[in-house]
């Protein structure tokens, strides 16, 4: 080899040929294989196991069986109705946002963020207590006190889930198409309006086929978070006799469990979301133009006239649907003794009293909760950190292949990832189903496509050269990580640690066939007590876990925030 | 101190779709203490030259030698870290979340130099690219200018044998550049520090620099003094991309002892012959516009007419267009204050002296004769 024979020269270092970074580097790299590949491979072996040798019984069985075609059917159903009408009310009120002069705008981006973030099965157990065919409160109050039965709604039923669905995924195409209307600029408008065009013409031959990309994109990831959702499938969808592929899933590990139909039911699953992924990425690659636009997009807003009062009404509309009324329904039932028609008479603390203090299973399942969304959180962004490293900075052979694979997540629904954990674990000799780690495996498994993206498009924002100059100024590999990458990058670690730490303190989906009784967790204590018909305990418990999330959001803003706005804010005191 | 031997490096880069050499084939000996410029047009090849220098990248093929080691070859690459150059960014690269003085003592403190030295080299650091009291600012409160600054004292501070430099000037406005550019050359006097300079600005290279490298196409097509790149191109390449220059279809109509005459429109002249030139060879004839003499055309027997069909003023010059009779149209710069109107028939002089010959490409000949008419 050339490592040289001659003594090194003087001045020059001797580079030991394995260095630090090398060893982190390939660290990632086996735990994304732990965490992603191993399971996927188990998942598809566990498909095509039969009694002897390799057999497609599991998926001729699930593709021909009344239980799962219909199920298959139904979250097509529900994914296609929710994508519509996500659709239609994403992109309303993002053009009402970016483009017009209606009023409220920062309510309209508000009641996207929250119905966003806030836990759609918390949605779903609210709206049951409103809507429940018998016990529902407004439905009460139609029947009995209105006197207008034929007024009634019945949430259990699939227009019910399509409802309560559409409330959480709205917002993914409201959030793509009025970041891409904002970022048209408006000189491509103004060109075809001094060309002759009309308002309407240019909305429709410039403006619409510009943003269509990203609009197309934010309705496919409402489609495949939709199909996805087993708590709201499982809560409005299985009294209603609704069945979806999730809840299907789930019921096959009832007694005694049918791994090798799961496995096979679970793989299309996971075609489906692939399938509809891909479309999603390949729209998405198409609106590069309309993200090169730069620092002069201005876009003018439209004058709606009269009309703004009636986008406004629609605005209003969705945030008491998506945001009041499950929100002040599960605050009033929480501090209720008795849920009803006149539970104001008998407010009470109790409700909080047990499950804070006198039951341990919820006192299990909040500090388990917080305590693995912490860890959770902190690993998926720190391997994230270093794949997105080693696939922007490295020439690393394979580096895309891992970038891919640190994305599969994203294709798998979390029950899929909980039966793909089972069939890992269970022909591992580590006993590891029904503890914490499991739960910890699953959500780093699931959630590491978020770490990876926002490491990703912090380094992105961080040029080579900056890490460069430091090497080329003698710096080692970790200096240069600890001096320059690291606090560069640490504002878009945070969002991306908050963006793991929300879904994972409300993670149903993997958990509820993952959890054991001393490794239960806060969304899975809800679904239990709210199964077992604890309705006020439940609604206490939601709150809680409202709570925490928006405790983790103001504590995210203010470190993270304080990163950037640090050298900021040093510029106006210098 | 170090000069820096380049012996037959090559490096290509494959992309999704291409496969490009960004550098082949470069042979390259610069000298201690020399101020030496890579200039060519953008994707020449002379960043990647750069940072193949710099130990970024790892060569396909050939070495480079710092002094008399070897610090790059196929097999082996002394990382960046370990090699005592310094870099300036053409985006500065000025940690944004440090101070001037935090950027500044960087590479000292990973020398671990003592803190009450460190501090004290920084400040002569600062005082040296005059940055005196600025330390604490942060680079956002700085100007363009300024944070060239912040860079290239980072770079000094450390005392580099070498300092590479990646068209440091070209985000400054244009007398901002001029500046710098004194400075930059004050500096390297001063310091001794051996510089290698990329550009795509040839007005720049001509000015700064001990040597000129000019790269084209991932190749090294000739190094020189600037008064030899300019003056005497070794190809039509560098002719052209060394400033404005007027090329003249001829033929070969004899060559002697190194000596060819060649016809180039109605101009009969005598040339250093281009290598294995011979009788009817095609050939170019390059002539700058500075060196084209204009006089009013009085019907003398000798000179060549010409018809002014534009005329530039510029300020210190102005430009023709001058249309010779036999069809080709030269540029011509003269003095402003001597004037000609279009549609004026002038005489036009050629030196031989400063012309230069290439051969023509054969498989272009065609179209450059099509163009030319």
């Amino acid at each position: 080899m050339t490592t040289v024979t001659m003594p090194a020269p003087a001045g020059f270092r001797r580079v030991p040929r394995l260095r630090l970074e090398h060893v982190i580097m390939a660290g990632a790299v086996v735990a994304l294989v732990i965490l992603v590949v191993l399971p996927l491979l188990f998942l598809l072996v566990g498909s095509v196991r039969g009694e002897r040798g390799v057999s497609f019984e599991h998926f001729s069985e699930v593709l021909s069986g009344r239980l799962y075609t219909s199920a298959l059917w139904n979250s097509l159903i529900l994914g296609a109705w929710t994508g519509l009408f996500s659709l239609v009310i994403g992109l309303l009120l993002a053009w009402a946002v970016s483009r017009t002069d209606v009023p409220g705008k920062p309510l309209i981006r508000v009641t996207a963020t929250l119905s966003y973030l806030s836990p759609p099965f918390l949605t779903a157990i609210a709206f049951v207590y409103l809507f429940s065919p018998n016990a529902g409160i407004i439905n009460v109050i139609l029947r009995d006190v209105a006197g207008l039965p034929w007024l009634t709604f019945n949430i259990f039923s699939m227009t019910g889930l399509v409802l309560v669905t559409v409330m959480h995924t709205f917002p993914f195409v409201f959030l793509l198409a009025s970041s891409a209307l904002q970022s048209v600029d408006a000189s491509y408008e103004e060109a075809a309006q001094i060309l002759g065009a009309g308002k309407l013409r240019t909305a429709a031959s410039i403006t619409l086929p510009l943003v269509a990309p990203a609009v197309l994109s934010g309705t496919l990831l409402a489609f495949v978070n939709a199909i996805a959702l087993f708590g709201s499938q499982a809560i409005i969808g299985l009294p209603g006799r609704v069945v979806t592929l999730p809840t299907r899933i789930y019921a096959l590990f009832d007694y005694p469990p049918e791994y090798g139909l799961a496995s096979a039911l679970s793989l299309v699953f996971v075609i489906i979301t692939v399938a509809a992924l891909y479309l999603q990425r390949a729209f998405l690659a198409r609106r590069s133009y309309v993200t090169l636009a730069g620092k002069g997009a201005r876009p003018q807003l439209m004058a709606l006239g009269a009309l703004r009062w009636v986008v406004f009404g629609f605005a209003v509309l969705v945030f008491i649907v998506s945001i009041v009324a499950p929100y002040s329904t599960l605050l009033a039932v929480s501090f209720s003794k008795s849920w009803g028609l006149e539970f104001w008479k008998n407010l009470t603390l109790a409700n909080y009293k047990f499950i804070l203090f006198e039951y341990n299973v919820t006192q299990r399942a909040i500090l388990n909760s917080l305590m693995l969304a912490i860890v959770a959180a902190s690993i998926a962004v720190l391997l994230g950190a270093v794949i997105g490293w080693i696939e922007l900075r490295t020439r690393a052979p394979g580096r895309k292949l891992l970038d891919y694979a640190s994305l599969v997540p994203l294709g798998l629904p979390g029950i899929v990832m909980a039966v793909a954990l089972i069939q890992f674990w269970l022909a591992m000799p580590l006993a590891l189903y029904g503890t914490l780690a499991i739960l910890l495996l699953a959500y780093v498994g699931r959630y590491i496509p978020l770490g990876v993206r926002s490491a990703n498009a912090s380094l992105r924002q961080v040029d080579p050269s900056l890490e460069e100059s430091a090497q080329i100024l003698g710096a080692s590999w970790t200096t240069t990580m600890r001096e320059v990458t690291l606090p560069l990058i640490r504002p878009g670690l945070f969002a991306g640690w908050l963006l793991v730490f929300v879904p994972v303190i409300q993670e149903l989906s993997a958990s509820i066939l993952l959890f054991s009784s001393s490794s239960i967790t806060l969304a899975v204590a809800v679904f239990n007590l709210y199964e077992t018909g604890y309705t006020e305990p439940v609604a206490a418990l939601a709150m809680v876990n409202m709570v925490i999330i928006g405790v983790a959001i103001w504590l995210a803003y203010r470190v993270g925030g304080g990163g950037i706005s640090g050298a900021g804010g040093r510029e106006g005191t210098a | 101190m170090a000069g820096i031997s380049i012996k037959n490096l090559s490096k290509h880069f494959s992309s999704r779709d291409a496969d490009v050499a960004a550098v082949s084939d470069l042979d390259l000996d610069i000298k201690d203490n020399q101020f030496v410029t890579l200039l060519g047009p953008s994707g020449c090849g002379k960043t990647t030259t750069l940072r193949l220098i710099a130990g970024y990248i790892r060569p396909d093929r050939g070495t480079i030698h710092v002094g008399n080691r070897l610090v790059s070859s196929p097999d082996m690459v002394v990382p960046p870290d370990a090699r005592h150059m310094g870099m300036v960014f053409q985006n500065y690269a000025v940690w944004p979340h440090k101070t001037v003085f935090e950027n500044v003592v960087f590479g000292l403190k990973v020398r671990k130099t003592p803190a009450a030295a460190a501090r004290k080299k920084v400040e002569e650091t600062l005082a040296l690219v005059n940055l005196t009291g600025l330390g604490e600012r942060y680079p956002s409160e700085l100007s363009g200018g300024q944070q060239q600054r912040v860079a290239l004292a980072r770079s000094l501070v450390v005392e580099p044998e070498i300092l590479l430099l990646d068209e440091p000037l070209s985000n400054l406005d244009a007398k901002l550049r001029e500046r710098m550019r004194t400075e930059l050359k004050v500096l390297q006097r001063r310091t001794g520090i051996t510089f290698v300079y990329v550009t795509h600005d040839q007005s720049e290279a001509l000015a700064l620099s001990d040597m000129v490298a000019v790269i084209h196409g991932g190749k090294l097509q000739q190094y020189g003094t600037p008064f030899e790149v300019y003056a005497k191109p070794a190809n039509r390449i560098v002719a052209d991309f060394m400033g404005l220059v007027n090329l003249l279809p001829g033929t070969v109509i004899t060559t002697q002892d190194g000596v060819a005459t060649v016809q180039a429109a109605a101009w009969r002249l005598e040339l250093p012959a281009p290598a294995g030139a011979r009788a009817g060879d095609a050939v170019e004839v390059a002539i700058r516009p500075e060196n084209i003499r204009l006089a009013a055309a009085n019907g003398q027997a000798g000179l060549i007419a010409a018809k002014i069909s534009e005329r530039t003023f510029l300020g210190s010059i102005s430009e023709y267009l001058a249309e010779l009779e036999s069809g080709p149209v030269l540029r011509v710069q003269t003095h402003p204050l001597q004037r000609f109107a279009v549609g004026d028939r002038v005489a036009v002089e050629v030196d031989a002296s400063q012309c230069s010959v290439f051969r023509r490409d054969p498989e272009k000949t065609s179209s450059a004769d099509g163009a030319s008419r």
